[in-house]
């Protein structure tokens, strides 16, 4: 939780919700935060007689879930609290699912892996099989139950770092604009470009976005979407549907006046 | 990419002119039954015509609700669906798509979208009847999404037309005014057939708020909102110390960009910012 | 103008006409048993019998006989742990009649085998939950000098 996440104004959900997970669900905004708050009563809108309040919860707790599953919404029950949360702002993002990084502190310092998962909201990156913690579940008299290895945050801006793909080192990086006008990751100290991986482009609905498959039935095809058939003319829109369907309007209304 | 959403029959609505049409035609049979004071008239004149085998009466009904089933199983989502985990889409309409495409058009896609919000609604009361989770419900934000840029698309031709040949918008005309209280307020005019000074209402009517009145509450009314701006100042200032307290090493080129209010530079000479892990280590 | 403004009518004005209404209608199963040619819907509350009737009739060319529409004020109930009491919003009820001798029978859409596959793993899920449940208790049962509810 960072200062003041109170996601209730859009602008503050703007803000603190991060670009990575809006682009990994894949949902409308609308629906996304819908999600996410929790409203106890709202006034019907458009009454004179109501005021706009609402009752609902402040501050969120965000953390390994994203915003849109049921254990966020466990996490934020009603009973939880929330402390103040302290997050280092951070004006370029630079780590996406899919990047080899290494490991600069923990039990597995000087280990390179893959990345999981990105948590942009507490600044968390997870490397895969690495940096983990045993855990154990489901532990009876009779049984031992499940042991296995849960893997745990990294802090971005001090516990990973990129690894140049040329040498294999790891590095700081830059962003800079290539000669065409795209904006590229560039390690400080060989000056090579660090391409951005496929996987980053994994949202809940498709792996890549050239492998999603069309729901024939609801979707709309690109040809059919892309064809031009507008004609700019000198009507109204409801002046030519009127004409499309052949109804013929001659009367003319009367002054009104507004005050 | 472009993943649309769209759906697949495409229903034109009739003309609105029918109505009157039917109407009168409806008029026109009601008078003749009047006229002639018979209730069964109709029933004695038909002449026996050996061409034409009429349906029976079951017949006819089982043609009609077939009929009327098939239109009202619109309102559902297809079969498959009935019960689906996750239905997958695309997302929705955006406006550029839209501003490409003619008036009749958008009409019709209008009402693909509207059928199709119907049905979302009418499965979401479906499951929730059944304490069922209605599968994939950022479907009807898509719909609702798609039908908002569809209406401000329309909107900004009309707003163009209008410009053109009037040199005005053609849209609800409004002005920000003072009320009673003193405070400034958004007021969207109101449609007349009487201009101002003959309408008794409207006539003495001033937007304005007597100075004596209203002088302490509005002293009290600032002085509250400017108390809840110092918090809030005060709130990010103890919140920068923590910042640079825990990272000493953050942007502050970039925390300029987002607490444009506070002197960040002055914050950072404080002994407020100093970590209690950095004296250890002295 | 293209905005939701309806323009007041006068004697000799043109024919009002909406080209993009945006009134929600959805099908409900009756809450009262019905003939079999009555069909309950759930309306926005703006919307008159004589709308809904051409709503029906153009767009899903559906022939109407009747409407019959009532405004259902929405529950009042207690915010649970709160205490204060909220409203849930209105609705309009509409009873729309289709033409004698036609039937609509609302479908089955959650069908018994569906439930049946699902009930199975909620069962399951169930037992397991109930088996850790007896465990946790056994383990609470000796507790001298402490009420029986205090380990739960």
């Amino acid at each position: 939780m960072r200062l003041f996440p109170n996601l209730n104004s859009y602008r503050n959900y703007k803000r603190f919700v991060g670009e990575l997970t809006k682009k990994y669900g894949n949902f409308p905004e609308s629906f996304l935060r819908r999600r996410i708050r929790q409203i106890e009563f709202k006034t019907p809108r458009g009454f004179p007689q109501y005021q706009p309040r609402t009752i609902e919860r402040q501050n969120f707790y965000f953390g390994q879930h994203r915003p849109w599953t049921d254990e966020f919404r466990n996490q934020n029950s009603i009973s939880s609290k929330t402390r103040i949360i302290h997050v280092e702002p951070i004006r370029d993002w630079s780590f996406f699912k899919g990047d080899r990084v290494e490991i600069l502190e923990g039990k597995d310092k000087g280990k390179q892996g893959i990345v999981n998962q990105v948590v942009q909201e507490r600044n968390w990156v997870y490397v895969e099989g690495l940096n983990c913690k045993l855990k154990n579940e489901n532990k009876t008299k009779k049984s031992l139950g499940i042991y296995y290895q849960d893997e745990q945050p990294l802090l971005v801006t001090r516990d990973v770092a990129l690894v140049d793909p040329s040498d294999l080192q790891p590095v700081s990086v830059e962003w800079r604009y290539t000669e065409e006008g795209e904006k590229v990751r560039v390690s400080k100290r060989t000056g090579r470009i660090i391409p951005i991986p496929l996987q980053a482009e994994e949202t809940l609905d498709y792996k890549t976005r050239g492998t999603y498959v069309e729901n024939k039935e609801k979707d709309t095809g690109e040809d059919e979407v892309l064809t031009i058939t507008y004609e700019p003319k000198l009507k109204t829109f409801e002046m030519e549907i009127m004409e499309a369907m052949g109804i013929v309007e001659d009367r003319i209304p009367k002054k009104t006046y507004w005050y | 990419m472009f993943l649309k959403r769209i759906l697949r029959s495409v229903p034109v609505i009739r003309d609105a002119s029918l109505r009157s049409n039917d109407f009168s035609r409806n008029k026109q049979i009601l008078s003749a039954k009047a006229r002639t004071q018979c209730q069964y008239s109709t029933q004695i004149t038909p002449k026996e015509e050996p061409s034409e085998v009429k349906p029976t009466e079951h017949e006819h009904n089982a043609k009609l609700s077939a009929e009327i089933t098939k239109q009202l199983m619109q309102f559902f989502d297809e079969k498959d669906n009935w019960g689906a985990q996750r239905v997958r889409v695309g997302r929705a309409w955006k406006k550029e798509e839209l501003r490409i495409k003619s008036s009749t058009d958008l009409h019709k896609l209008w009402y693909v979208l509207l059928k199709e919000k119907n049905m979302l609604f009418t499965m979401e009361h479906e499951c929730k009847a059944e304490m069922r989770v209605l599968p994939n419900p950022d479907r009807i934000d898509k719909v609702l999404e798609s039908m908002y840029n569809l209406e401000e698309v329309v909107r900004e031709r009309n707003k163009a037309y209008h410009l053109l040949e009037t040199g005005e918008t053609g849209e609800r005309p409004f002005k920000i005014v003072f009320n009673k209280l003193g405070l400034r307020s958004f007021y969207k005019l109101w449609e007349h057939i009487v201009p101002k000074e003959l309408h008794e209402k409207w006539k003495n009517h001033i937007f304005s708020y007597s100075h004596n009145e209203t002088k302490n509450f509005l002293k009290l009314y600032r002085e509250k909102l400017w108390v809840k701006k110092r918090r809030s100042k005060l709130q990010e200032r103890r919140y920068i110390f923590q910042l640079f307290k825990r990272f000493p090493n953050v942007d502050k080129e970039y925390l300029k960009e987002l607490y444009p209010d506070q002197d960040i530079e002055k914050l950072r000479q404080s002994k407020l910012t100093a970590s209690h892990l950095q004296q250890k280590a002295n | 103008m293209s905005t939701r403004w309806y323009p007041i009518y006068q004697k000799g004005n043109p024919q009002l006409r909406v080209f993009l209404p945006n009134f929600w209608m959805k099908l409900v199963k009756p809450n009262v048993d019905q003939p079999k040619n009555v069909v309950q819907f759930i309306t926005s509350v703006q919307m008159t019998n004589h709308d809904i009737k051409n709503y029906l009739e153009k767009i899903y060319k559906i022939p109407v006989v009747k409407v019959d529409t009532s405004i259902v004020q929405g529950e009042f109930k207690k915010q649970p742990d709160k205490g204060y009491v909220i409203k849930d919003d209105d609705y309009k009820r509409a009873l729309v009649t289709l033409p004698r001798g036609a039937e609509f029978e609302f479908p089955e859409i959650f069908s018994k085998e569906v439930k049946d596959k699902e009930d199975e793993t909620l069962t399951k899920h169930r037992k397991e939950l109930r088996k850790g449940y007896v465990e946790f208790t056994a383990k609470c049962k000796k507790r001298p000098g402490v009420p029986g509810w205090f380990g739960l």
